[in-house]
């Protein structure tokens, strides 16, 4: 079949590959198969060779593979990252695991501090120093680096990081560190923090640091591996990984600065949603993504993700809260603002030492899985609660491939909650849910009204298998009057990765009031940022006309340690001075923090992300009649609303059902990969882009 | 008509509380102008019923919260009904609701729709400077209180949501660095503003009398596990002393005496036997010694209790008048939070007798705190307020925490690059102190060092430590660990031993050290498994020679390799 190009976008998960193919003609077809987690390669491979055979087509038609990988989470997660050493200034090499000194936690004296990525014995220190203005407290001497070099060969170190105090502004130390360990160690893998992250505070540089040298290896190992396994399947197309940003890489920069990657697997789902709310005029909207061990939240504002600069990577399930710290590994690199809940279907509710019903963060996962699956699993989980009030199909739930025992469920939970709290079944697992929903509340919380943004004037998308089930009650109990559940929503972040452009992220340290700025400095910073972009993105192969670059200053008031990250045309900076900026901030601040200051903004770090304009890139426009889609057949069953309060025999349709017709709850509508839950008065009508819109009605709302 | 509590709704209103008060304590971190409130985040937030009864509290400073309750007591009984929307009150004095100088309460009153009171937002920040005879307001060396700098009773420094102009310029006037005390109190208000208006929410969404059933059952609740606990504890009276150093002018160590009774459900504490208050600022405000012992005991329960005035309750505290754990006017109190310290680790003390399966060994005995005021090249001036933490002792099952906060806080630290940037002075030394753990069966957590070199041409150095004298206490039979070293290195090129309380100037070039004292170890240090001791060797925090002097264990120094053969025979000696 001469002329097809396909593009694939591929989610690979610890349970699940993802996979999905755009033809040449737009058609979207879908294949979901189990993960191969020694290596991963061949659940792509089988699953794409599957997928293509299917279409009449083969890997040479493959134009591009773009890919979330879980590799560089769980390399840190289960610690199997580099033999790493540490190389940073005297009186400084505990800094790493000084850190920020706090507990996440109050009043917990059995607390454990997270071991750091690099021992002590493997932290060195030589005898150099910079100050904070730049110049050169004490030289650096060559012989040092070789004697720290030649101990850690000897400790049979794989990787090092290096980390000077103040290299954020003179990093000639930490070059020439580099340079000498290349020269004469030539089989350790290097990380210098100038080369991923210069910017100020040095725990935070530091950790960033160790984890991208921690992270070489493995993930370099991983995308040889997988190149190889498509390229010998036949396929020639490049490989692209998901940034954590939502930004792509290509496979040469994911190898050298892999910390970028980390979050990279949940990044695709937000990018998806962003673009389809370009394509359906929704550019302010909440991305709300429910799997089986959690549930995650971010933001869409003007068609793109809100970006945070850092984050702490951690075992378990973050918390809401932006502000503890100490639990985890920090990572200051960019990467979409996502707060995570233990809150999935897997989730396992119990009750408290108090008496308090409490849903999560423990969860059955997908093995053992709910109760309801009777494979071992007795504790009653979010699924079962669904399952018991009728959300979902007792048939089974991915297409039927699971045997469901429904008594199970009941036994599971009324034995464990029922019982205990004097509640009957509907009582329990209604209450379940509830618990689950303002778990899921309490992300979007976190992620809206904690920044200052109001979720009641925004949609919700809502995606992953669970989301749809339970966004129609999240969003009313949040003021949110509208659902849209976007085209393959259960398997959303592989769709999403197909709308994505490659991302590169650029910063440079300019700090000092922003109306004192040199000119003639900011003009260098952008000079030099725009130039390292541009050069970045040929070498990836787009013409300029692809290439788009948007800068942005983070800038605070006098005094304080958080900025605000504010987009500006530099143009206009040059031309017309600082104030436009400077209003900018003021306007800003005042949305986040609902009031203004008469002071002066110091300007902090200058930031590029340049992207590359894929060819081919999904949009949304006209998807839904590419969605090659496996309905369930239309049929009924017994579904309990809290808006109702009693069993009631609704119909179950096919999803696909909207295109021809509002359909008014209430309904369930099914899908291959999900469940749409519509209690009675919430109507949903297609937007033409592939997804089902669904207002919110007044029962359901809770403020 | 009683509201029937239904546990979805309580589970919502709790975690919907939690939510609200996290959120005010990320605006304080994000808009606060000072290391001492955004880096080292010395402040707390809190939700208040109209009784002043804590309902929330953010995971901020634990010890703010037991001195909430007497500073609302203040707010209610001087303007009960004379509040209004947007209103604002603030205090700060120790003799009026406060703890300490530094430390300002805000206090917002939330309403309803309907305009009836039906709670407080409060927000607590330590301040880099309130005024007094030395930068920072921290001096551990003054003698009474009207050193100490500004004292302000309960005022209200918004009416009506109408800054008070007389108060703000009264601040303004009083205090060394007033763009950075502004700023924080604007971020004070910023997040109390918050609390206000989600609560208010709240309040519209549930209606106002079942929402304060709500909050009623809240505290009724943790009350109730706090009980719970308490009863399965031995009945019984147990006793620990503990000491500071000294007051910094006389030798004497000053003894901090607790004795725990159990009876049923409750607990009394009783400090008879303390220090009479002293002539120099440790003393502690009654509210400050009831916080420390509510946390005290805290930390110990098990489960997940919300952390609310509930708790409270079935704790009883008594003092001595007029001594160090319940001073009077005009004693000065500005280093108050040694004092806690120690009352902490004497109450861990005692309850290491009830509960001695939850309890650790001696951690640090505080955070030190450096303060270094003075005068850029210039004329521009300057105050650093640094807090250096902290390790924590042995516990019964695993080894200590290096830098770590103390558990009565949740402080953080200011980034070296940070305080570079922003100060004329270079940190040379932020690091893990080898061999200053005590040793155990687990061991304490190692201590830390910290160094500043002064680059202006000269600075006041107040510095307030403690440790070096009694040292942090081991348990079960582990040992002490290592004290506290101040020393400070002039142009004459040898470091001089300093004492634990300073108060000097520093030159342009001098350099001063801290040492922050280890964790005490927990069991006996023969007990602990070869293989750990050498792996601390091999990973260098500890020495060979420490492993073979405190736990005779034979290790080569330099591969860190355990002699299993040389190690069971000097253990059989």
């Amino acid at each position: 079949m001469p002329g097809i190009e396909i593009h694939i976008g591929c989610d690979i998960g610890g349970t699940f590959t993802d996979i999905v193919a755009q033809m040449g003609d737009g058609a979207l077809h879908v294949r979901k198969v189990a993960s191969t987690p020694d290596d991963p390669g061949e659940a792509v491979v089988a699953g794409l060779a599957d997928l293509l055979k299917d279409v009449g087509a083969s890997l040479s038609d493959v134009r591009e593979v773009v890919h979330g990988t879980t590799v560089g989470s769980n390399t840190i997660l289960q610690k199997k990252g580099a033999k790493t050493g540490l190389i940073t200034t005297q009186g400084f090499r505990d800094i790493l695991e000084i850190g920020r000194i706090r507990t996440p936690t109050m009043f917990d004296l059995t607390w454990e501090k997270p071991e750091p990525l690099v021992p002590r014995r493997h932290r060195l220190e030589v005898n150099e120093r910079m100050g904070a203005d730049g110049s050169v407290v004490r030289p650096l001497a060559d012989a040092d680096v070789i004697a720290a070099g030649q101990y850690l060969i000897d400790e049979g170190i794989e990787a090092v990081a290096i980390c000077y105090i103040n290299s954020c502004f003179n990093a000639a130390h930490e070059r020439r560190t580099a340079d000498i360990l290349a020269e004469k160690f030539p089989q350790l893998l290097v990380t210098a923090s100038c080369d991923v992250l210069p910017e100020m505070k040095e725990y935070e540089r530091t950790s960033t640091t160790v984890v991208n040298a921690y992270l070489l290896a493995a993930m370099r190992r991983y995308l040889a591996n997988l190149t190889r396994s498509l390229g010998e399947a036949g396929m020639t197309a490049p490989l692209l990984v998901v940034a954590s940003s939502g930004g792509m890489m290509r496979v040469e920069t994911a190898s050298e600065i892999p910390v970028f990657a980390v979050g990279s697997g949940p990044a695709g789902g937000v990018m998806g949603a962003a673009r389809l709310g370009q394509a359906n005029g929704r550019p302010d909207a909440i991305a709300f993504d429910m799997g089986g061990t959690t549930a995650k939240a971010s933001i869409i504002e003007d068609g793109a993700p809100m970006l945070t600069s850092e984050y702490e990577f951690r075992d378990g399930i973050s918390t809401p809260s932006r502000f503890i710290k100490g639990g985890g590994y920090m990572l200051k690199v960019p990467a979409i603002d996502i707060a995570e809940v233990g809150a999935g279907g897997g989730s396992i509710a119990w009750i408290d030492d108090g008496g308090l019903l409490q849903v999560g963060p423990v969860s059955a996962g997908a093995d053992p899985g709910p109760a309801c699956y009777g494979r071992g699993n007795e504790q009653p989980t979010v699924t079962d609660a669904n399952m018991v009030l009728g959300y979902l199909n007792p048939a089974g739930l991915a297409g039927g491939s699971l045997k469901i025992d429904m008594s199970l469920a009941e036994k599971a939970i009324m034995t464990h909650i029922g019982d205990p709290l004097g509640l009957d079944l509907v009582g329990a697992a209604s209450g379940i849910r509830k618990i689950a929903n303002v778990a899921m509340a309490r992300a979007i919380r976190s992620v809206t009204v904690e920044r200052g943004r109001d979720a009641r004037d925004m949609g919700l998308m809502a995606f992953g298998g669970g989301g749809p089930v339970h966004a129609v009650e999240v969003a009313g109990l949040l003021g949110i009057r509208e659902v849209i559940v976007p085209a393959m929503s259960g398997v959303f972040c592989s769709v999403g990765m197909l709308a994505s452009d490659v991302e590169h992220n650029f910063v440079r340290s300019l700090l000092g009031p922003l109306a004192k700025t040199d000119p003639a400095s900011f003009a260098a910073a952008v000079t030099s940022l725009r130039a390292d972009g541009e050069a970045r993105l040929r070498t990836d192969g787009f013409p300029d006309e692809r290439i788009t670059l948007f800068f942005s200053a983070d800038l605070r008031y006098l005094g304080q340690s958080s900025e605000l990250t504010i987009p500006f045309d530099p143009d206009a900076v040059l031309n017309d001075g600082f104030d436009g900026l400077a209003a900018a901030f003021t306007a800003s601040y005042h949305d986040t923090f609902g009031y203004t200051n008469d002071e002066p903004a110091e300007l902090v770090n200058i930031r590029l992300a340049a992207r590359g304009i894929r060819e081919n890139r999904l949009t949304f426009e006209g998807v839904e009649k590419h969605v090659v889609a496996l309905d369930i057949p239309d049929g009924e069953r017994s579904v309990w609303f809290p808006s109702v309060g009693a069993y009631a025999t609704i119909p179950t349709r096919a999803r696909t059902v909207v295109s021809s017709g509002a359909v008014t709850g209430p309904a369930i509508l099914e899908a291959y990969d999900t469940t749409v839950v519509l209690p009675p008065g919430a109507v949903a009508t297609s937007d033409g882009c592939g997804s089902l819109v669904i207002s919110v009605p007044d029962s359901e709302m809770e403020q | 008509m009683a509201i029937e509590i239904d546990p979805i709704t309580f589970a919502v209103i709790k975690n919907g509380l939690d939510a609200i008060v996290d959120e005010m304590a990320y605006d304080v971190i994000r808009t606060a102008r000072s290391e001492i409130v955004k880096d080292v985040m010395d402040y707390s937030a809190a939700i208040c019923d109209t009784d002043g009864n804590m309902i929330a509290q953010a995971k901020t400073v634990a010890l703010h919260l037991g001195a909430v309750p007497e500073a609302m007591g203040v707010v209610l009984e001087q303007y009960g009904d004379g509040l209004v929307p947007g209103d604002a009150v603030i205090l700060n004095d120790p003799y009026q609701g406060g703890m300490h100088l530094p430390d300002i309460f805000m206090f917002m009153p939330i309403f309803d729709a309907n305009e009836n009171l039906q709670g407080f937002s409060v927000v607590i920040c330590h301040h880099t400077d309130v005024g007094g005879r030395v930068a920072g307001s921290n001096a551990s060396d003054s003698t009474e209180i009207f050193q100490e700098g500004l004292r302000i009773p309960a005022l209200k420094l918004f009416e009506a949501g109408v800054p008070n102009d007389t108060l703000f310029k009264m601040i303004d006037i009083n205090v060394r660095l007033p763009d950075r005390v502004i700023g924080d109190l604007k971020a004070q208000f910023a997040a109390c503003r918050t609390g206000a208006r989600e609560l208010g929410k709240m309040f519209d969404r549930y209606g106002s009398e079942m929402t304060s059933t709500y909050f009623a059952e809240l505290l009724d609740y943790a009350e109730r596990m706090t009980r719970a606990e308490i009863a399965a504890w031995p009945d019984g009276t147990y006793s620990f002393t503990d000491y500071i150093d000294d007051d910094g002018f006389n030798d004497e160590p000053l003894p901090i005496a607790v004795a725990i009774t159990v009876h049923g459900d409750s607990v009394t504490v009783d400090f008879e036997g303390s220090a009479p208050q002293v002539p120099a600022a440790l003393n502690s405000t009654k509210s400050y010694t009831n916080s420390c012992s509510y946390l005290s005991v805290r930390c110990c329960l098990k489960g997940d209790i919300p952390n609310n005035a509930g708790v409270f309750r079935a704790i009883n505290v008594t003092t001595p008048d007029a001594s160090i754990v319940n001073p009077k006017l005009p004693a000065a109190v500005a280093a108050r939070a040694l004092t806690g310290y120690r009352i902490v680790d004497a109450m861990f003390g005692a309850l290491a007798q009830i509960v001695p399966d939850r309890v650790p060994a001696a951690g640090e005995g505080g955070n030190t705190v450096v303060c270094l005021g003075g005068y850029r090249e210039d004329g521009a001036p300057f105050i650093i307020v640094d807090m250096i933490c902290g390790a924590w002792g042995g516990r019964p099952d695993k080894d200590g925490i290096e830098a770590i906060t103390n558990p009565s806080q949740n402080l953080s630290n200011t980034p070296v690059e940070t305080m570079e940037s922003q100060h004329p002075v270079r940190v040379e030394e932020y690091a893990l102190v080898a061999d200053s753990c005590g040793a155990g069966k687990w061991r304490g957590g190692l201590g830390v060092a910290r160094s500043y070199r002064l680059l202006a041409p000269e600075a006041g150095l107040q510095l307030r430590a403690d440790r070096m004298k009694i040292l942090p206490y081991g348990l079960a039979g582990g040992g002490p660990a290592t004290g506290a070293i101040n020393e400070i290195t002039t142009n004459t090129g040898e470091p001089i031993y300093l004492p634990s309380k300073i108060n000097r100037r520093m030159a342009q070039g001098d350099l001063v050290r801290h040492v922050q004292p280890g964790g005490g170890g927990f069991g006996d240090p023969l007990t602990r498994d070869p293989a750990r001791v050498a792996r601390d060797v091999w990973n260098t925090k500890i020495s060979a020679a420490y492993a073979r002097e405190h736990h005779r264990v034979v290790v080569d120094p330099e591969t860190g390799v355990l002699d299993a053969v040389a190690t069971t025979a000097l253990r059989a000696q």
